[in-house]
């Protein structure tokens, strides 16, 4: 459905993409995640036209996107990160203006934008100005736009930002069902057990480059090595140090009196690691051994930035 | 054309909310009304404090001299309410990034300019007709005198109308240019003013768009042949500056 090959975009001289290629198939969610600054946000504004880019070549629905923009653009519903309106105007003058400038028939259109604003729950305060708009309800609007006309692909840049925990939880449950009317979903987001819900496949982006895109079960397959989390009764500060120099162990992760151990092998750390913490003069309150979870993959790769 | 309507709809939604029309129409008309009320008021309040030579040159106004007065203050106050109104026109759209969603649904940027200049066009040019007209039924009722008629006062608010047309695709296409509105505000009123000295250049003056001005304040030869290069070359001022600032929107970062 999107391809993107060799994709590159500099600001003056800060590259902010370095040749990043990638596929999502139709139908799909994908996830495409990465700190702040990784070329997120900028990877959705030129795959929704709104920017330009340098080089490279993006194909959507098999159609070069450059040739073909006002067409390709139809088909496609953006929910930026922090979505801008005309204050001065309420929810439904503003979706109509929107279906005026896509094209929809205005008649059907104000019974659409009705439903539109009950799917989003901004029907009650549809004829309020948005300038008074919390950014929750904001963010609620800017995903009524984005459905507008049924588009085939979605882009979500950080759709659950600014939601509070139960519209997070409708956002996902609206980004399943989407999934299952075969809407192709690009989801960028910075709360990885998010994506982990209803991402199909993950791609991780850090400073302009593709570390890795892979499917969900793929990734947990290649990064099965469990966790070693350890609990002591005190800051652990010197015993983690000791630990460090351990050459079976690949980092630690401190969280106050918690750690958490990374190995580089499985059994060995498994025969081994009670017998190194027993040495460590400080007591122990909790130990257990626990499944990668796509943030301590995320993290693991993120932070060697190595390219697999 | 989708985005023609949708964008003429929506300013003029915007002028009503934000009260462009107000601030426009305060601006455009409210001297046309004033000038003569000021003119024939300002030698009775003053009388006592004004020098004798002065008073008696207050006393000989008559209807033409008040048009013309009106049509100076016009010029001077009006390019300003219509440049810092109109200076965010379309570089408040991109760096505020309201085009964000109109561009990623597919708007056209021919539409979205084309809009926004017919539309302030069609207003400026509506509120110097009401400005002209008031001023001439004030003039009639407080002034004596002179060959002011109302087929005089259309032809100059004509020339007017094509004036603020001209300046306002100057306005539209640095706009387009530039990040911030108040630059393109402030180049617009120092150029509005500036090519007014070379209306003392014969040989130029009818080159540039200015001369409209001075030819709508020549009362009984408004219209004569030494208009037509400036009619012609401001229409291609028009024309070309639109242009280029439809094609600076197609390829701007809107987001």
């Amino acid at each position: 459905m999107i391809k993107v090959a060799n994709l590159r975009k500099s600001y003056g001289r800060l590259e902010a993409l370095k040749s990043i290629s990638f596929e999502v198939e139709k139908g799909s969610v994908f996830g495409f995640i990465g700190r702040n600054g990784a070329g997120k946000t900028t990877t959705m504004n030129i795959l929704t036209g709104l920017i330009r880019f340098n080089e490279g070549k993006i194909f959507i629905k098999g159609k070069d996107f450059l040739k073909n923009k006002q067409e390709l653009i139809k088909s496609i519903g953006y929910l930026p990160e922090t979505p801008t309106f005309y204050n001065y105007m309420n929810a439904y003058e503003y979706l109509n203006f929107v279906g005026e400038i896509i094209g929809c028939d205005l008649k059907k259109s104000s019974k659409s934008v009705g439903k539109l604003l009950e799917t989003v729950k901004l029907a009650k305060q549809g004829k309020r100005r948005i300038g008074g708009y919390s950014r929750g309800m904001k963010q609620r609007l800017a995903l009524a736009v984005a459905f507008m006309n049924s588009p085939e692909i979605l882009f979500l840049d950080e759709p659950a930002s600014a939601l509070d925990p139960e519209g997070r939880v409708e956002m996902l449950e609206l980004i399943e069902g989407l999934k299952d009317d075969k809407i192709t979903i690009f989801l960028s987001t910075h709360i990885l057990n998010d994506a982990e819900r209803v991402c199909d496949k993950i791609c991780i982006i850090d400073e302009g480059k593709i570390l890795l895109t892979k499917n969900l079960s793929q990734l947990h397959e290649t990064y099965i090595q469990p966790i070693f989390d350890v609990e002591f009764e005190e800051d652990p500060k010197n015993e983690v140090d000791l630990l460090k120099k351990l050459s079976w162990i690949e980092s630690i992760k401190e969280n106050g009196r918690r750690i958490s151990i990374y190995v580089k092998d499985i059994d060995y750390a498994k025969s081994e690691i009670l017998k190194e913490i027993s040495k460590l003069n400080t007591n122990v309150t909790s130990y257990q051994i626990r499944k990668s979870t796509l943030e301590d993959i995320f993290m693991r790769i993120v932070s060697k930035n190595e390219i697999i | 054309m989708k985005s023609f309507k949708a964008y003429f709809k929506k300013e003029i939604l915007e002028s009503v909310r934000t009260n462009k029309y107000l601030i426009l129409f305060i601006g455009i008309v409210f001297w046309a009304l004033l000038d003569p009320l000021m003119l024939k008021l300002l030698p009775l309040l003053m009388k006592n404090y004004l020098p004798p030579d002065i008073a008696v040159m207050f006393s000989t106004f008559t209807r033409d001299t008040a048009f013309q007065t009106f049509l100076n203050d016009l010029f001077q106050i009006g390019t300003l309410f219509i440049a810092f109104t109109l200076m965010g026109l379309l570089s408040n759209e991109v760096s505020l990034k309201k085009l964000v969603f109109p561009y990623s649904r597919g708007a056209n940027p021919a539409g979205v300019v084309l809009a926004k200049y017919i539309h302030y066009t069609v207003t400026i040019s509506l509120f110097i007709l009401i400005a002209f007209l008031t001023n001439y039924f004030y003039i009639n009722r407080l002034f004596t005198g002179g060959i002011l008629s109302i087929e005089i006062v259309l032809k100059s608010s004509l020339l007017y109308m094509l004036y603020y047309s001209v300046l306002l695709s100057i306005l539209l296409y640095l706009s387009s240019l530039l990040k911030r509105g108040i630059i393109a505000g402030i180049t617009v009123l120092v150029l509005g003013y500036t090519l007014s000295i070379f209306n003392q250049f014969k040989v130029v003056r009818a080159y540039l768009p200015n001369y409209l001005l001075l030819k709508a304040a020549d009362i009984g030869y408004i219209f004569d042949n030494s208009l037509i290069s400036t009619v012609i070359i401001s229409f291609c001022i028009i024309i070309l500056l639109v242009f280029f600032s439809i094609l600076r929107m197609k390829k701007i970062d809107v987001a």
